[in-house]
């Protein structure tokens, strides 16, 4: 049976809605009280997994689930082995650094050498810092990361912005952005090559149903 | 301290040893029935010799220091070994070449993926010297013959033809060749979305070729302008259909690598288990990769594949261990001291048939406690020893087991 990985959070809502629109019905998952990780689609066709977003291309890499939505930031920060089939054009944010509001600096070039950067995202602060040449240390943190700068811990942050608020209410402003992100369609390489699970059926009314 | 196996290093013990060899003497006894032979290449190479096909990053070789400057590593795959010694030793032989292995490879494990295995089994075949439909059809042949010989039921064989997809790239300027391959081997569709037009959708209809032979040819109809690709698909089907109904067959033309290591066909066997779809074996035609080792540069070419053992004992139903491990059929006991030496010389005549497995009993047990050990390891038959009499022969009552294992 065909197998979705769904993240939770953000992205849940308009995942559902958009597989929708090809009769796949995942509501259930929505309903206040749902403590349920696995429903069938209201057809029973097909199954749905609810795992966190950065879990999504795990279980589409190793083929438990065939198809997922996983916005781009988890893409860049994980490297998976997932067919990347569409942007789905929902879950707008980008991945920005950040600092004090009070603090002087104006762009991430004019962080001091070998300051502190706190993120969820590791490799991908990582990798911007390297191609800016600036050394600096990666501090990961799991969450709030927002605290970094307030608590001094680190100088700066490097994490996901959508509307800016959490920032704003924080004392914290934005410096750069790396990447824009968005949510994407993903899928099991060798599942996908061999059309398995009705997944030539599927992908192509799901390309064809993005807003 | 605990001594334990290094990270991603594992023991195999004698039950896992029986169900491993099980499978490769089957493979083993295919490949030497189409004429294979089998050849053993070291275990360490140079860094250089590993690398030089491409296909191998240094970063993936557990490096070993060796008392040469070289740097030297552990071999993660044979290929590279086999043309190296095809094209320097075994040069000027009569060709074609036809080689199998069953070994070990190594590779290394990034920090991301802590404790992952670093120490695999491959058994697989090169065929070299030879090129064109029957030496192709000859190795889909012989992975139809091995999956035969396992009792595999349900496998998926995918294949691409990088010559093939190389001409429908030709088209593209060759600035966006590399993109549009790189974004074919990785299925990244989003990205081709971002070419220009009109380039743009003609890489979308490149992503889409695959399915039946049968569906691809139709579609490629659209490409029929393109110098070559009328006559290749024509060479592939005729490939395709010599390999018999027993293969459930894909093609699937964006099945390339990001990087020219295959030059023509390129194959994957899949078998679907109940949780996963296991990549069992790959290959593929490379009629360039012997020129990189051959001492003048001459080509010579080649196609091979390659059995994955671990992923292959994992999707396929193998006899209960239990029934392939070898089992002593006699328990000889000396029943004193002073019959050792006739113990010795019993179990031995035992053993002259060449295939009967004789144990000694070597503990001072009760006659109770030896005969729990012989059932508890499933022997048969005992035989008490003593110094000047004949040996007594027991049968231990559960002798069903021993002619269920002879029938194995």
């Amino acid at each position: 049976m065909l197998t979705i990985a769904l993240p939770k959070g953000a992205l849940l809502k308009d995942s559902i809605t958009y597989f929708q629109r090809v009769g796949l019905n995942f509501a259930a998952l929505l309903e206040p009280g749902n403590r349920q990780l696995q429903v069938l689609s209201q057809d029973g066709r097909a199954r749905a997994l609810l795992v966190r977003a950065q879990d999504v291309p795990v279980y589409v890499q190793y083929g438990q689930a065939q198809l997922g939505i996983v916005g781009y930031d988890v893409l860049r920060e994980k490297n998976p082995h997932v067919a990347k089939l569409a942007d789905l054009g929902f879950g707008q944010c980008r991945l920005s650094v950040a600092v004090k509001a009070s603090s002087p600096y104006r762009s991430a070039r004019d962080l001091p050498p070998h300051c502190r950067v706190a993120s969820k995202f590791v490799r991908c602060a990582d990798a911007f810092f390297q191609q800016l040449d600036l050394p600096v240390d990666i501090v990961p943190l799991y969450g709030s990361v927002e605290l970094g700068p307030i608590t001094g811990m680190a100088e700066a942050i490097v994490d996901l912005v959508s509307t800016g608020r959490t920032l704003k209410e924080n004392g914290l402003v934005e410096l750069e952005q790396i990447f824009s992100s968005t949510a994407y369609l993903i899928a099991h390489p060798r599942s996908y090559r061999l059309n398995l699970n009705g997944l030539g059926n599927y992908v192509p009314q799901l390309i064809g149903a993005i807003a | 301290m605990v001594y334990q196996p290094a990270c991603g290093a594992r023991d195999i013990l004698p039950l896992d040893v029986a169900r491993q060899r099980w499978l490769e003497q089957r493979l083993e006894r295919v490949f030497q029935s189409w004429g294979y032979q089998e050849i053993i290449t070291p275990t360490i190479e140079t860094l250089a010799t590993l690398t030089a096909g491409g296909t191998v990053h240094p970063e993936t070789v557990i490096q070993v220091q060796g008392n040469s400057d070289e740097p030297l590593g552990l071999r993660p795959e044979l290929t590279a070994s086999i043309a190296r010694a095809a094209v320097t030793r075994m040069a000027g032989r009569q060709l074609p070449q036809r080689l199998y292995y069953k070994t070990n490879v190594f590779r290394r494990t990034t920090v991301a993926e802590l404790g992952n295995q670093q120490e695999f089994f491959q058994a697989g075949v090169e065929l070299l010297g030879a090129t064109g439909l029957a030496a192709d059809a000859e190795i889909l042949w012989l992975v139809q013959e091995c999956l035969g010989a396992l009792a595999v039921e349900g496998a998926y064989l995918l294949v691409g033809d990088a010559h093939l997809t190389q001409q429908l790239l030709s088209p593209f300027p060759a600035e966006l060749q590399k993109t549009v391959r790189q974004c074919l081997a990785n299925l990244d569709r989003v990205s081709l979305q971002a070419l220009p037009a009109p380039w743009r959708d003609r890489a979308l209809a490149l992503f889409d070729l695959r399915g039946t032979p049968k569906e691809v040819g139709e579609r490629l109809a659209q490409w029929s302008d393109v110098a070559g690709v009328v006559d290749r698909f024509g060479e592939l089907q005729q490939l395709l259909d010599l390999v018999a109904e027993s293969l459930a067959i894909t093609l699937d033309l964006s099945l390339v690598q990001s990087f020219d290591y295959y030059t023509g066909i390129i194959f994957e066997v899949l078998i679907p288990t109940e949780t996963e779809l296991r990549l069992v074996a790959q290959g593929g035609r490379y009629d360039q990769l012997l020129s990189i080792y051959h001492p003048d540069g001459a080509t010579v070419p080649g196609i091979g594949f390659v059995f994955n053992v671990e992923a292959l004992l994992q999707a396929i139903a193998i006899p209960p261990a239990a029934l392939l491990a070898p089992r002593s059929q006699w328990l000889v006991v000396p029943r004193t001291t002073s019959a050792l030496a006739a113990a010795l010389h019993h179990a031995q005549t035992l053993r002259l048939d060449g295939s009967t497995r004789v144990e000694l009993a070597l503990l001072d047990l009760t006659p109770e406690q030896i005969r729990a050990y012989a059932r508890d390891r499933q022997i048969p038959y005992i035989a008490w020893i003593e110094s000047d009499a004949p040996p007594q022969i027991e049968a231990l009552s559960d002798g069903a087991t021993y002619l269920q294992i002879q029938s194995v």
